[in-house]
């Protein structure tokens, strides 16, 4: 999901860096709110993120795809936001060292994978986990976070076409459904059951990383 | 910071097993194309003309100083050679990565409120 340098024209890579000062700016914010408790957990999520993208997994129609990490740091830190600070790192990161995804592109990958796939995630398992407990939410809320921004990268490249010819030749048509078959089939399910895993581990090492709603819950079911 | 916590050891763990294990995410998808949107921009303009990319063409290479492109050292192209570049730059990219959030922490110095 790394848009290179090329796919999107000038105008939507200007457009996505205006959209990502204000996000980066409160993702800043939230940092500084942040526990300082869970400070070094987030630098080893941060490496895990880089980590887990380097794991490309075949694609049925002959591509790769790879998961992200978004949704897992949203949950393990309560805050989406935090998400978007790790994977922006990474990005940056993959960008400048790697050639992996564009420097034109920066504000666009970090707004698909650092802002729609964990908030995406996040409030997904948010909903889901009073009904199905919060694994099944974590593994759902990683499947539909990470396959909604890939049709947010799919719909970048395919509005090139019609609004700045002569970057990504495709139109949506086209790139939307490859980029949410790949997430769909491959991508997704890989990040629905690592996140499940982990958060599943993590619950059980530390429950207190699960919030007080949890305890609420299981104290009204021993009343009741 | 305190990376003595039990959970953050185990994270660390599971990040050196990972780089161990990560010459995997290029082995099991050899004989497999680019994932979609990432081909290379001049085999892009071979397929469907190059005035219909005549701006990617342009924009392709405006960073061309990545020192490890594609996470391999350049001209390692076998397989033995790619995974060895791999984990090369996987322990290159957690060190990166683990450094600018260690930076940015410090700038921001989070304080509970």
């Amino acid at each position: 999901m790394h848009i290179p340098d090329g796919y999107l024209g000038p105008i939507t890579c200007a457009f996505f860096y205006l959209i990502m000062i204000p996000i980066w700016y409160k993702s800043i914010l939230e940092l500084k709110k942040l526990d300082p408790r869970k400070l070094p957990l987030l630098g080893v999520l941060t490496a895990f993120a880089f980590l887990v993208m380097m794991f490309n997994l075949p694609v049925p129609d002959g591509t790769t795809a790879h998961m992200v990490g978004g949704t897992l740091i949203a949950i393990l830190m309560d805050n989406p936001w935090i998400a978007t600070i790790a994977i922006s790192i990474v990005l940056v990161i993959q960008a400048i060292f790697f050639g992996d995804g564009g420097i034109t592109c920066i504000g666009a990958n970090c707004f698909n994978m650092g802002v729609v796939l964990p908030f995406v995630g996040y409030y997904v398992y948010k909903f889901l986990r009073k009904y199905v407990g919060d694994i099944i939410a974590s593994g759902i809320g990683a499947y539909v976070g990470i396959v909604t921004a890939a049709i947010c990268a799919g719909f970048e490249f395919g509005l090139q076409p019609f609004i700045e010819p002569g970057y990504c030749p495709y139109p949506f048509t086209v790139s939307v459904p490859a980029m949410a078959f790949a997430h769909l089939v491959t991508a997704g399910p890989a990040a629905a059951v690592v996140t499940a895993v982990v958060v599943w581990y993590v619950k059980k090492v530390r429950p207190d990383l699960f919030g007080s709603e949890d305890k609420q819950q299981h104290v009204s079911g021993v009343t009741a | 910071m305190n990376w003595q916590d039990p959970l953050v050891k185990k994270f660390v763990y599971l990040i050196v097993a990972m780089i161990i294990l990560c010459p995997l995410g290029i082995l099991l998808v050899w004989n497999y194309g680019d994932a979609w949107g990432e081909w290379d921009p001049s085999e892009l303009a071979k397929e469907v003309g190059a005035q219909k990319v005549s701006g990617m063409l342009h924009l392709a290479d405006i960073w061309s100083y990545a020192p490890l492109p594609d996470y391999d050292i350049p001209g390692w192209d076998d397989p033995l050679h790619a995974s060895i570049g791999y984990i090369i730059s996987a322990i290159v990219g957690v060190a990166l990565c683990v450094g600018a959030y260690y930076i940015l922490v410090k700038i921001v110095n989070p304080k509970p409120m």
